[in-house]
């Protein structure tokens, strides 16, 4: 499903943040890309939303090679993706609810669909209570949830979450992250940027380890590094 | 088929426009500077031009022939002036025909006879191009019958001079205020793209294209410039019907078109010039910010 092969990744400023890397995760999938600061865990997930291209090698999701993928092509794209960042990035002004449809308004889907379909994300999320709730009115890791409940409302493939435990309490991260697994247990490929070793070490799940722009270790049921 | 909530982009639009109050402000008045300058001067060239017409003085020459020329060699005389180069028309103005205009124009005349007619038979001529109507007068003096050639040269060319020159500051005004209009309409919508980026950015990510994240933005600038249209068309309706009341008191020789009959032309050209502006300016301070 995901496909890099020999991806290299040069900033216009000199930086090489990937030097050449191969990875492929299929469909169905749970990664954790773990790794130092500036091990080129960002770059990766800019990659895969294609807000940065490829320097030279070859980087596929679905079939589709993100280096030939046009600007106006881009949007579409992306609506494959479900994306979850460490800061929420969620409209201050809307309510939970609004938050979530906001993804589907985007994306042109009729009314009537939404108020079905909002609902039901906000339940797998468990935030069925607090759809009328502004951002300020709940607590860090509910905005977290309404972030993914968000990043589910076009039902993406692909779900990637850029550090998403980081900023909230070690009782809500188990939650979230008990979320992503059960995402991905109805079909979702998941991708988790992280750098919280305990999460990585309880759930178990295919890590990849970056180190200097190169996967150091790629191992199913894996544990975090520490030495790296 | 996917369909969009038109009231989403309009709301946004709105939103924008408030939240950066200031900015708005500042726009919409120096395009309704720039549309009331426009407007102003095309105003100011027309009424010219008309009154260049009214007093017949544009590529008009009046010739007088011999008096003692006979029938046909009055004929001769416009049959010559036919066959020179730049003429579109030639009107021949025999000299009874001139005495009755000569009468009309002012009681003094009344009483002239026939018999004490001092005018001439004479040709009006029309011409083409002003440029070369010096040559065309030399031809004329040149034909053997003709005795005077009233051309009025002088006056219509220091109006068409003065006409020139009003073009001149106009085009000038019109560039700069150009440029002043669309850099403050750039950076008012720079500043409420600014704001809004995160959201933008939260756009992108969902999939939002670059039309549904611009459209707002669009919809914005064309507010700044129908708004600032129609406060330009009242202020150019105030100062044109005063300094029509103006002229028409003090200067009555005057023509002055009557700003009924010209206020469709300059409310719809106020209307398209500011959305243009408008628009233009928000596509260009938006181009950054929609990379994807």
């Amino acid at each position: 499903m995901i496909d890099f092969v020999n991806v290299k990744k040069a900033y216009p400023n000199g930086t090489i943040a990937l030097k050449g890397i191969d990875l492929h995760i299929d469909e169905g999938e749970f990664v954790f890309v773990c790794g130092p600061s500036g091990a080129g865990k960002s770059t990766i997930m800019k990659l895969l939303l294609r807000e940065e291209r490829i320097t030279s090698g070859k980087l596929t999701v679905e079939d589709q090679d993100l280096s030939q993928l046009s600007e106006f092509k881009v949007p579409y794209y992306r609506r494959k993706l479900g994306v979850v960042f460490q800061d929420f990035r969620l409209f201050p002004k809307k309510t939970v609810f609004e938050n979530v449809a906001f993804a589907m308004e985007v994306v042109g889907t009729p009314r009537s669909q939404i108020a079905r379909r909002v609902p039901a994300i906000l339940n797998t999320v468990n935030l069925s209570g607090k759809q009328d709730s502004f951002p300020h009115e709940i607590s860090g890791g509910e905005q977290q949830r309404v972030a993914l409940a968000r990043a589910l409302a076009n039902n993406p493939k692909v779900v990637i979450a850029d550090e998403p435990t980081g900023n909230i309490d070690p009782k809500m991260s188990l939650e979230i992250m008990s979320l992503l697994i059960k995402i991905n247990k109805i079909g979702k490929t998941v991708i988790v940027v992280t750098h919280e070793k305990d999460l990585v070490d309880y759930y178990k799940q295919r890590v990849v380890m970056l180190n200097d722009g190169l996967i150091t270790e790629d191992r199913v049921g894996g544990m975090f590094n520490e030495e790296v | 088929m996917k369909r969009y909530n038109p009231f989403y982009f309009i709301g946004q639009a709105f939103e924008g426009l408030f939240r950066n109050g200031v900015m708005s402000f500042a726009s919409i008045a120096v395009l309704m500077s720039l549309l009331v300058v426009i407007g102003g001067f095309t105003l100011l060239v027309t009424n010219i031009d008309v009154n260049l017409e009214q007093f017949g003085l544009i590529n008009q020459i009046v010739v007088f022939c011999d008096d003692q020329a006979t029938e046909s060699e009055v004929e001769d005389i416009g049959i010559a002036i036919g066959k020179l180069d730049n003429i579109s028309k030639v009107e021949y103005v025999p000299k009874a025909d001139g005495l009755k205009q000569m009468k009309e124009s002012s009681e003094v005349y009344k009483d002239v006879s026939e018999a004490d007619n001092p005018l001439p038979d004479a040709y009006v001529i029309t011409y083409e191009e002003n440029d070369q109507v010096v040559e065309l007068d030399y031809q004329l003096k040149q034909i053997p019958g003709i005795i005077k050639v009233n051309n009025r040269l002088e006056l219509a060319t220091t109006i068409e001079n003065f006409k020139h020159g009003v073009m001149l500051v106009f085009v000038w005004f019109l560039a700069i205020l150009s440029v002043v209009s669309i850099f403050i309409i750039i950076n008012t919508i720079k500043l409420s793209v600014f704001s809004r980026r995160n959201e933008i950015s939260i756009m992108q990510y969902v999939g939002a294209t670059g039309w549904f994240i611009s459209l707002p933005y669009i919809i914005e600038g064309a507010v700044i410039g129908i708004v600032s249209s129609v406060a330009a068309y009242f202020i150019e309706w105030y100062i044109y019907s005063y300094i029509e009341r103006l002229v028409l008191t003090d200067l009555q020789m005057i023509t002055f078109l009557p700003f009924a009959d010209i206020r469709g032309y300059v409310l719809w050209g106020f209307i398209g010039l500011g959305v243009v502006t408008g628009v233009l300016g928000s596509m260009i301070s938006l181009g950054r910010y929609l990379k994807q």
